[in-house]
């Protein structure tokens, strides 16, 4: 019976019509340099080159919107662009991890989006589709997953009530929504120094090319003259104004970078699939099903710490970072909660969360050689930097670095205090950090190896660090690294966390193995 | 919560893996890392005694410090070639049981990977020109991690490695990405 209906296309497609304007547009933009070199330089052979550019791109355009198509056929994608050579290219629908949706201003005029797939192979989307109507898109999601379930719970992958749910797809239940509020409390809390630094670069250059000369010294002398006075009459209130002038103008542009990149944030759950949707100008949504979640960072940094705000990332097999400094928004799950929705959150995220509550968890410690570990450390960076200072200066007043020695052992003790990790049957979880925390959950389902590693120090003193490896790191930083077990604990858990992992399938869902024994 | 508190991470129903011994490499190992070090640095040294030579005949006052200095860390070299391979063999070794490959390695920074058998992608098996001189063969584990993606296990007799190969195979392997 599965099989005629596995050979049988499901769902085909094609792109929307305007992706013929949206691929000249996007040309366009790469070819108004060539058009203002055009009239400066010859303008008979510029303006056929010109009309030679245009004419291929059209065509190219054309031959794009006329040639490709989609289909869903048994279990794969497959794509089909291409006149002369026609290029096909099949994706298997289990492989698919995510369903990514770009759409900017100008789409969302029209009502269409770029769609991206992305599969666990790494190396960004295995297929682009742009572009298309958004309710093409949705059909298109429902078809790749409804279709994968189905074929999982076939082979008998799944248990019957996931299945039930799926063919159902109930309306989307919202876990959470963002308001203005949460996006100025996030801006606040961001470290955007460097944002904000490059935001002066990029206004000074603006003030030098475009602000008269006489103006811009005049400026500056008077603004010159006015600290200076000012900072031989108040230092102290000089200083002090400084800083907070600098600090309102890093929040409010990190709070205006918020409220763009993340608007209208909206994380919800379509039966196994989380969907995200967020963006001021340009609106961006994605869904990943909650099972290929491989590792879950619970990330506290310094300023956010302070006020109870975390921030959680997730990895999928297929994440990586497109570029260095991404600012698409796609590295977080949710951008900031506090940290007491945690718990009630896990539960959605992973259904049979078995390790407990995060918050407030009393965690298994390491070693408390790790106190000493540490402040040795310390002390050593603190006892370079005072013979330096002293070697420079000769005074005794030089070797202040040594009085940094209390905050280096009390630093060590927190940081020990804060070092835990836990492990159930099912999840293994680590913390670390004491000024920035970050927490990372792993299902053990998803474990990939386990690895002990012993220095010489650390062998001295009987220790090791663990390391847990898992499929996703572009995000989250990967698996988790416990440094200053004692080595058979570490031993003991490397062994217990690998049988475990061994004896839990990696793609089931996990409870259906129990239930069905 | 003091030390003392700390329960081992048990399970009722998770039945005690047997620690089986861990098995060595083939001591053949001891020899092809011998040659294929002494061949990688001597290629090495050989490139250097070239700015050697050219800088010790523009500047025949330096030549003798160069030609010692040259011969010193050859001298250095080849020793480190013959003295360190059997150290690093009996560092070496690997144990199988029902569902995990355990390998350990490393003498002064040691370090022991653990793969869920269930989690193995591919097995590749290696053979360069010296391992097959030797008869030898290395075992290449992939997982679909990040930070350790695959497992070398080096000198192993070839047809130990192509057995161990298709065992792993058969009890791992269905559950891959």
């Amino acid at each position: 019976m599965q099989s005629e209906s596995l050979a049988a296309s499901v769902f085909e497609g094609r792109l929307h019509p305007l992706t013929i304007a949206f691929s000249l547009l996007k040309a366009a933009r790469g070819i108004i340099p060539a058009m203002s070199l055009l009239f400066f330089g010859n303008k008979v052979y510029g303006f056929m080159l010109l009309m030679a550019v245009v004419a291929s791109t059209v065509a190219t355009a054309l031959a794009r919107y006329f040639s490709f198509t989609y289909r869903v056929v048994g279990n794969e994608l497959i794509t089909q662009h291409g006149i002369l050579e026609r290029k096909q290219r099949s994706i298997p629908l289990e492989r698919i991890q995510e369903i990514r949706v770009e759409q900017g201003v100008l789409h969302r005029v029209f009502d269409v989006v770029d769609a991206k797939i992305e599969t666990g192979g790494g190396g960004g989307a295995e297929a682009s589709l742009s572009v298309l109507s958004r309710s093409e898109v949705e059909k298109l999601r429902r078809a790749i997953f409804e279709r994968a379930a189905k074929i999982r719970s076939d082979t008998g992958l799944t248990n019957q009530t996931a299945e039930k749910q799926v063919v159902a797809t109930p309306e989307p239940i919202v876990i959470r929504r963002l308001g203005l509020k949460d996006l100025i409390l996030m801006g606040l809390t961001t470290n955007h120094l460097i944002s904000a630094l490059a935001l002066a670069g990029a206004l000074w250059n603006f003030a030098q090319e475009h602000v008269p000369e006489s103006f811009r010294l005049r400026a500056g002398n008077l603004l010159y003259r006015e600290s200076e006075r000012l900072f031989t009459q108040d230092t102290a209130l000089t200083i002090a104004l400084m800083v907070l002038s600098a600090l309102a103008v890093i929040g409010v542009f990190s709070t205006v970078v918020a409220i763009i990149r993340f608007y209208g944030f909206t994380l919800s759950l379509a039966s196994e699939d989380l969907r995200r949707r967020y963006g001021l100008f340009t609106r961006r949504a994605s869904s990943l099903p909650r099972r290929r979640i491989q590792v879950l960072k619970i990330e506290e940094k310094l300023f956010r710490r302070l006020f109870g705000l975390v921030t959680l990332r997730v990895d999928t097999s297929g994440s990586h970072r497109e570029h260095k400094d991404d600012n698409t928004g796609r590295d977080v799950l949710l951008p900031i909660a506090r940290r007491g929705d945690v718990d009630p959150l896990l539960t959605i995220f992973f259904p049979d969360f078995d390790a407990g509550r995060i918050e407030g968890a009393e965690w298994r410690r390491v070693s408390r050689l790790a106190i000493r570990r540490g402040a040795i450390k310390g002390a050593i960076v603190c006892a370079l930097a005072a013979a330096f200072l002293f070697g420079a200066y000769q005074q005794l007043f030089a070797l202040w670095p040594l009085a940094l020695l209390p905050l280096v052992y009390f630093i060590s003790a927190a940081n020990y205090r804060n070092l835990r990790y836990t492990l159930s049957d099912r999840y293994f979880c680590a913390r670390h950090g004491w000024a920035e925390r970050s927490t990372h959950i792993v299902p053990i389902n998803k474990v990939q190896a386990v690895e002990i590693h012993q220095s010489p120090f650390d062998r001295r003193l009987g220790l090791a660090t663990l390391r847990v490896d898992t499929a996703g790191q572009a995000y989250t930083g990967g698996g988790p690294r416990i440094k200053n077990l004692p080595i058979d604990e570490a031993r003991e858990i490397a062994g217990a966390l690998a049988h475990r992992a061994s004896e839990t399938r990696y793609i089931e869902d996990r409870r259906s193995r129990i239930e069905n024994g | 919560m003091t030390e003392e508190e700390i329960k081992p991470f048990e399970r009722a129903d998770e039945p005690q893996h047997q620690a089986t011994d861990f098995r060595r490499l083939d001591s053949r190992v001891v020899n092809l890392w011998r040659v294929s070090w002494l061949i990688g640095f001597g290629v090495l040294l050989l490139s250097l005694l070239i700015p050697v030579v050219s800088v010790g005949v523009a500047e025949p006052r330096a030549l003798a410090w160069l030609a010692s200095a040259w011969l010193a860390t050859t001298a250095a070299a080849v020793w480190l070639c013959l003295w360190y391979p059997p150290r690093l063999y009996r560092s070496w070794g690997y144990r199988i049981d029902a569902k995990v490959l355990e390998t350990r390695s490393g003498r002064l920074f040691q370090r022991a990977r653990l793969l869920p058998l269930s989690r193995l992608q591919h097995v590749d098996i290696e053979r360069g020109p010296l391992e097959r001189m030797f008869g030898l063969a290395a075992l290449v584990l992939h997982t679909a991690g990040t930070h350790s993606a695959n497992i070398r296990i080096p000198g192993l007799e070839a047809a130990e490695a192509m057995r161990l190969r298709d065992h792993l195979i058969e009890i791992g392997g269905d559950d891959a990405v």
